[in-house]
């Protein structure tokens, strides 16, 4: 049975948020690295391989968005799941993201959204599922 | 008396056997004759009907009940001149009601041209002075319709040329008659390119438009216009009405709920992360008080504070806002509170080696709010600093000035920084109070807070950037501030 820790890497640009997600995946057995905009999101993306990315679309200028269609276009890259963490204060939320995507063919849409403020089991079963792993971070088998 | 001579025409009447007198009696009309000691010596029958047996009569008594002549006699002017008079007179009949009558007089004169009597046919005008003050009353009422209308109204010939105008117009935009409505209404020297009025005049049918004009004080009024052609009876149009009404108020109100609008949004979206980042935190120290980790605890309660700090930054922002109120007028040195603040940002310039300077005029004095003054420099200084570090440029030393001067009237403070700079949009959103460039530092309120100050002080700020060279925030704070009313 191999095990192996998943990694996860938070891009997020608000300071807190990357504290609180990194300590909150850290808590369920993943290793975390973080970004703080799209390019350093890139560099790391393209060091460190993770096996999922959580996204703060709603980062300044279109530097969210742009990282990720960036990743979605590179083969090496495109198969890396990615969670929307969105804190959109349109009148349907999340769901307006959702529909967002679900609307425009050129960008692929992302394996998973979850909505500020962050339900932290919801957060940690998606992680769990993108990341094929079972109870504490190891691979399922 | 000379007889009337036979006229010329078919019917002889004295043939017919009517003589003069007869004709006299069945006048139906109030005539009568009288002599210089005004007894009524002849008088046509239906005067004698309707005021009474004249014979040995004066006329003063007969006419008017009186005991003695009239004030203004006209009988009696005639036979001072021999010229005929009108005058208008109120005249009671034999039951005592009243007529207005209008008094015609002609002189009768003998044979050898000496007046002796005096003709005096009686019109009853009643009837006509009773229409004459109905159309006084209605013209009075149209008038004030007109003139106190709540719009503005004028009426316009084929020229555009103003024929009328009401007080409300006259009072906002002049006197204007025969100037052209583009001149008065715009101050423009040609015809608006769409024009409602000429509209109008084309099709007969009512045009509306929204406008803004320019009063005589050099004022823009927000109006909606409507035009209605005016005809005559034959159905042409000769000139259009136009009523301007007034709703630059309502205009106000909504940019204002328009702007609050998206400020609302602003806050609301800070307000999340402050949210996670408060949920984060106690997240955080409840691991560490779980397995007694106290690096959890330290990085936990950090965050806990820091978006306390946030929060109650954003909260104070929206208070004051929020907040209509008149600051106080106390005497301020600019570049002593300069100085200030300047010290307060020193280190954490220094830890970003960033170049603090400072420019001062002595002495400078300004009467104001020291907290207000105080924070518009803080947050302009502050957003100096976060344009530059957002600079990616590494090698770079930055450098924030900020300036304190006399310019005419005014007394100027500015903050110049070498960072980022910004693009037009950006620039252009700034104070409306959601843009914050700088991610999770600053409330995106600081700039909206600063206007604020400005305006309540008397002032203005204005901003000039370039993407890639830096930004100059100038605020102008007038030396002589205006009377302390709310704003």
């Amino acid at each position: 049975m191999a095990t192996s820790t998943k990694k996860i890497l938070v891009v997020d640009d608000e300071d807190d948020v990357r504290i609180y997600l990194s300590r909150l995946f850290q808590e369920h057995g993943f290793l975390v690295s973080c970004a703080g905009n799209g390019e350093e999101a890139l560099r790391a993306v393209e060091k460190e391989r993770p096996d999922l990315i959580t996204l703060d679309l709603s980062m300044p200028e279109t530097s969210g968005a742009g990282f990720y269609r960036n990743i979605r276009s590179r083969p090496d890259l495109s198969s890396i799941p990615v969670v929307l963490v969105t804190g959109v204060t349109g009148p349907g939320g999340s769901r307006d993201t959702e529909h967002f995507f679900s609307t425009r063919s050129q960008v692929p849409p992302p394996n998973g959204f979850i909505a500020k403020p962050i339900d932290r089991e919801e957060m940690i079963a998606l992680a769990r599922k993108l990341t094929g792993t079972a109870v504490a971070g190891r691979a399922a088998n | 008396m000379s007889a009337i001579s036979p006229d010329e025409s078919a019917i002889d009447l004295a043939s017919l056997g009517f003589s003069c007198t007869q004709l006299f009696d069945e006048v139906p009309c109030w005539i009568s004759i009288q002599d210089r000691d005004h007894n009524v010596i002849k008088a046509s029958r239906k005067l004698i009907a309707d005021f009474g047996e004249h014979r040995l009569t004066k006329c003063y008594s007969l006419y008017k009940g009186r005991t003695e002549p009239c004030e203004e006699c006209v009988v009696a002017r005639t036979f001072e001149d021999g010229k005929d008079h009108t005058s208008q007179q109120m005249l009671f009949d034999k039951r005592g009601l009243p007529h207005d009558v209008l008094v015609t007089t002609r002189p009768l004169r003998s044979d050898c041209g000496e007046i002796v009597a005096v003709m005096k046919a009686l019109a009853d005008i009643s009837s006509e002075k009773e229409l004459a003050g109905r159309l006084r009353d209605s013209l009075l009422r149209f008038h004030n319709l007109f003139d106190h209308a709540p719009c503005f109204i004028t009426v316009q010939d084929q020229k555009l040329r103003i024929l009328e105008a009401n007080e409300r117009f006259k009072v906002s935009f002049g006197e204007s008659f025969g100037r052209h409505c583009y001149e008065m209404y715009k101050r423009r020297p040609d015809p608006c390119p769409v024009c409602p009025v000429a509209e109008t005049f084309a099709d007969g049918k009512v045009h509306t438009s929204e406008e803004i004009l320019v009063d005589n004080q050099g004022r823009e009024v927000h109006v909606l216009v409507y035009t209605a052609p005016m005809r005559e009876i034959t159905g042409e149009i000769t000139s259009v009405m136009e009523m301007a009404t007034d709703v630059t108020e309502i205009r106000t109100l909504q940019n204002k709920l328009a702007d609050l609008g998206q400020l609302v949004g602003g806050i609301t979206h800070n307000a999340k992360n402050i949210l996670e980042g408060l949920r984060g935190g106690v997240y955080v120290v409840n691991l560490g008080f779980r397995d007694n980790k106290q690096e959890d605890i330290r990085t936990g309660w950090d965050m806990v504070q820091r978006n306390v700090g946030r929060l109650s930054a954003v909260i104070l922002d929206m208070l004051y806002c929020a907040r209509e109120r008149s600051p106080r007028r106390l005497p301020l040195s600019p570049p002593k509170l300069i100085q200030e603040v300047a010290a307060l940002f020193a280190s954490r310039a220094a830890e970003f080696r960033i170049k603090l300077e400072l420019q001062a005029d002595e002495p400078l004095e300004i009467l104001g709010e020291p907290k207000d003054i105080h924070s518009l420099i803080s947050n302009l200084i502050t957003n100096a600093i976060d344009a530059c570090n957002a600079d990616q440029d590494e090698q770079k030393t930055h450098r924030v000035t900020v300036r304190a001067y006399h310019d005419k009237d005014d007394t100027v403070i500015e903050v110049e920084d070498d960072g980022v700079g910004m693009d037009s949009a950006t620039r252009n959103a700034l104070f409306k109070g959601m843009v914050s460039t700088k991610g999770n530092s600053g409330t995106g309120l600081g700039l909206l807070m600063s206007q604020k100050v400005a305006t309540e002080h008397g002032g203005s700020i204005k901003v000039a950037s370039e993407l890639g060279k830096g930004s100059v925030f100038t605020v102008r704070l007038p030396v002589r501030q205006p009377d302390t009313t709310s704003t």
